[in-house]
């Protein structure tokens, strides 16, 4: 490749021709050196200039160049304001295409067209962006360059690359890797034309371009060629890893410790794969096909055909954990092939619609419960009709993402037709109001009942409930209820005596002082189950006071820990934020003891750090997860063998000590 | 099949298939098994603490063989983090299911009347 600078010059006055023929030749004649300012005698139209090729090579003054010129165009002598030269532009140009036709020939096998160009150029392999730069440039750009390269040596990344991979790289000169880095970030973004470092062709620069073996960068054909070479092994490897790390932490997501899966995931896992060679699941309990259901949904292979497995006329439950691929004529087909279902439990089933229950109503299936989530397209009027034909002998009903159906009419409808239900769930429901809350306490034998409704809620309708049906409750769950006030509380410490689990959660008026009534000297056996996540005081601009002492804090912790510690089983307190350290601390104090505790998630708790979490793993025997997400506090603790620690904010996840403590207390072994 | 030694302790306990085949395996490979702990246990009564051998009526030799490379897979990994899983033939998979529910079932009752 040609680009000697002298040819560079001689271009770039053959194309100085640039505004009207007469005024173009002026700055050429070298009658007329660029030199005087003198304005250039005026040529007769019909002056022939001499070919450009041959013109000595004048001197690259610019600046005086542009006193010398012809009329010229607005836009012309703006971009000379701003030291911006049209000629320039047109010089690089012609270079680069100067270089494209020497690479062509080049190409094309013939050396013996290098007398084009000046002879004493070497043909070194000069970077493109140094090919029209006068001495003073060339110094001041390596000067700019050596700070560049000084500075990337010097940069935090630089260095910590160096210690990642130093030692597996044998030519570790920092100069070297230093200007390798400087290159590429020099080299020519997309869009742009270069040649390839291999071929010599002229090719696009794209994100995709890669580097060859000196830095420069390949055209795609070299790309493809070189990629075949060296083969994927190297980027195999590492995505692999990976992929490997991943699996790892999505198993702990599930709760699946790290390690030899148990031959019942194995055994389902492997079925799951193979599910469609599958005719029948035989005689498999109910609670394994049920686990089956799930794995198939969570693998996104329910579908009609695979449907088909988990109906049988012997069956009394049906179970879809993800329905999102069944059509309504899959769901009048349950009511077809098992006619003696009980229970029919169906999530994500959008196409459970009026035709469906149409067809339910018509049938002589005698369901004792039904929990339709996202059935948002059965109509208000089905569902009346529903309750009034079919709820008689219906214990358990749940209704989930219904959208604008399922009002406060259908809950009065069910007030009165269903005496017995003894569970009640209605979540995500946009229509409820307090007016439909009133109805709920008129079931009188009510044992589990979860609400979360959209619409602002107001307490009376709670307290209401509570007084009417809360002695016989053993679940309560209230979520999203915002703004609903102590009164709540204090209605569930004087009316329930039967609770086990409890969920309260997103709440910003509640006051720990009312938590810490709640949980004292409260008339009901220990609860196993507590969800108070998000009950706690949020102002944004003083996130940390909370002189009201509002939400799930301290004095509601001690207390909580203090009545249920003994039995309780999962606890949630995830983000109650005002529970103090002093709290944490004097709750899994030494002596302290949690036998049953499983499951606890501690998250965004600002105060859960190392030592707390260590307190916790000691106080705790049957831990299993332990979640711990947006606690900074938290940094290098270690976990016993068998605990999953989630949600350390440190990319290398949970460190775990110790080996198999393998005894009695372990459950899950085979 | 294998001497009792240790007062009555052997290293090695013996399977028996419903239909004869016997395995030898580890105890401690074994007993990773809840179902299996408890029928063994010196503690307990069980005619097969005595004499180190289970007898299974609902496996048949082809399961158990499977049943048995699984203890001893599970046994190796002991202390591993990241560990492939084993192989399982899909034609085995819905017996071999079974199997796994009995042997770990059994347990689960039992450390529940236990507790």
């Amino acid at each position: 490749m040609k680009r000697s600078r002298s040819s560079r010059s001689l271009l770039a006055n053959g194309s100085t021709t640039t505004t009207t023929p007469a005024s173009a030749a002026a700055p050429l004649n070298p009658l007329n050196p660029p030199a005087t300012p003198v304005a250039p005698p005026p040529l007769p139209p019909d002056v022939i200039l001499p070919p450009v090729v041959g013109v000595p090579p004048a001197q690259p003054n610019r600046a005086v160049a542009r006193q010398i010129r012809g009329p010229q165009s607005a836009l012309t002598d703006f971009l000379a304001s701003k030291n911006i030269n049209a000629n320039q532009i047109r010089v690089d140009a012609n270079n680069r295409r100067a270089a494209a036709l020497v690479a062509q020939q080049a190409a094309a096998g013939g050396n013996d067209n290098e007398d084009n160009e000046d002879p004493d150029s070497e043909p070194e392999p000069v970077p493109v962006r140094r090919k029209n730069e006068s001495k003073a440039q060339e110094t001041k750009r390596k000067k700019e360059e050596e700070k560049a390269i000084a500075k990337i040596k010097a940069s935090k990344k630089f260095r910590r690359q160096r210690k990642q991979y130093g030692s597996e790289a044998d030519n570790t000169d920092e100069d070297e890797a230093a200007r390798a880095i400087f290159e590429s970030s020099m080299a020519p973004l997309p869009d742009q034309l270069d040649n390839c470092e291999l071929c010599g062709k002229r090719f696009t620069v794209t994100g995709y371009t890669r580097k060859g073996p000196d830095g420069g960068l390949l055209c795609p054909k070299c790309t493809k060629d070189l990629d075949k070479e060296e083969g994927s092994a190297l980027k195999k490897k590492k995505t692999n890893q990976g992929r490997a790390r991943r699996k790892i932490q999505s198993n702990l997501l599930d709760g699946i410790y790290p390690g030899a899966k148990d031959l019942m995931t194995l055994c389902i896992e492997t079925l799951a794969k193979n599910v469609d060679q599958a005719d029948d699941f035989g005689d498999l309990p109910p609670s394994l096909i049920d686990r089956l259901a799930a794995i198939l949904s969570k693998k996104r292979l329910l579908n009609p055909s695979t449907f088909n497995l988990f109906l049988r006329p012997d069956f009394e439950n049906v179970t879809v954990y993800d329905g999102a691929k069944l059509s309504s004529d899959d769901y009048i087909r349950i009511f077809q092939i098992v006619p003696k279902v009980k229970s029919v439990r169906l999530r994500n089933a959008v196409q459970f619609k009026n035709v469906v229950m149409d067809h339910l109503l018509a049938t002589t299936v005698e369901l004792e419960s039904l929990s339709l989530h996202g059935a948002n397209l059965i109509d208000d009027e089905r569902w009346e009709r529903f309750l009034r034909e079919k709820a008689s002998h219906l214990k358990v009903l749940k209704v989930s993402y219904t959208d604008g159906h399922f009002g406060d009419e259908t809950l009065g409808v069910l007030a009165e037709t269903c005496p017995k239900l003894k569970r009640l769930k209605v979540c995500h429901n946009q229509k409820v109001t307090d007016a439909g809350l009133l109805h709920i306490a008129k079931l009188p034998n009510l044992g589990q009942l979860s609400l979360d409704i959209y619409n602002n809620t107001s307490s009376g309708p709670y307290v209401e409930i509570l007084s009417k049906v809360g002695r016989g409750l053993r679940t309560l769950s209230l979520a999203a209820a915002h703004y609903v006030d102590d009164t709540v509380l204090s209605a569930i410490h004087q009316n329930c005596q039967n609770l086990s689990k409890l969920r309260i959660t997103d709440n910003e008026v509640f006051t720990d002082q009312a938590f810490a009534n709640l949980f004292t000297d409260w008339n009901n056996p220990c609860l196993t189950y507590v969800d108070l996540h998000k009950c706690r005081h949020i102002v944004a601009n003083e996130p940390c006071e909370n002189p009201e002492g509002v939400g799930f804090a301290s004095l509601g912790f001690e207390a909580l820990m203090k009545h249920s510690g003994r039995t309780l089983k999962h606890l949630n307190v995830n983000s109650c934020r005002h529970i103090s350290a002093g709290a944490f601390e004097a709750v899994f104090a030494s002596g302290k003891n949690y036998p049953e505790l499983e499951d606890m998630n501690l998250s965004f708790c600002q105060f859960v750090n190392d030592l707390v979490v260590g307190c916790i793993f000691r106080s705790c025997p049957k831990l299993k997860t332990l979640k711990v997400f947006g606690n900074f506090g938290v940094r290098d603790v270690r976990v016993p063998k068998g605990k999953i620690l989630i949600g350390v904010p440190n990319a290398l996840g949970m460190q775990i000590e110790g080996i198999d403590d393998h005894d009695e207390a372990t459950g899950h072994v085979i | 099949m294998v001497s009792n030694s240790n007062n009555g302790m052997s290293k090695y306990v013996t399977l028996r298939s419903s239909d004869g085949f016997e395995f030898v395996v580890l105890r401690e490979a074994a007993c990773r098994s809840g179902a299996i702990r408890r029928m063994l246990d010196p503690k307990s009564a069980f005619r097969e603490a005595a004499a180190s051998v289970c007898t299974f009526e609902e496996i048949n030799g082809i399961i158990l063989d499977k049943v048995a490379e699984y203890f001893y897979y599970n046994h190796k990994n002991r202390n591993q983090e990241d560990v492939p899983d084993m192989d399982i033939p899909p034609e085995l998979c819905l017996e071999l299911l079974m199997a796994a529910d009995f042997l770990d079932s059994l347990f689960t009752v039992c450390s529940s009347l236990h507790c």
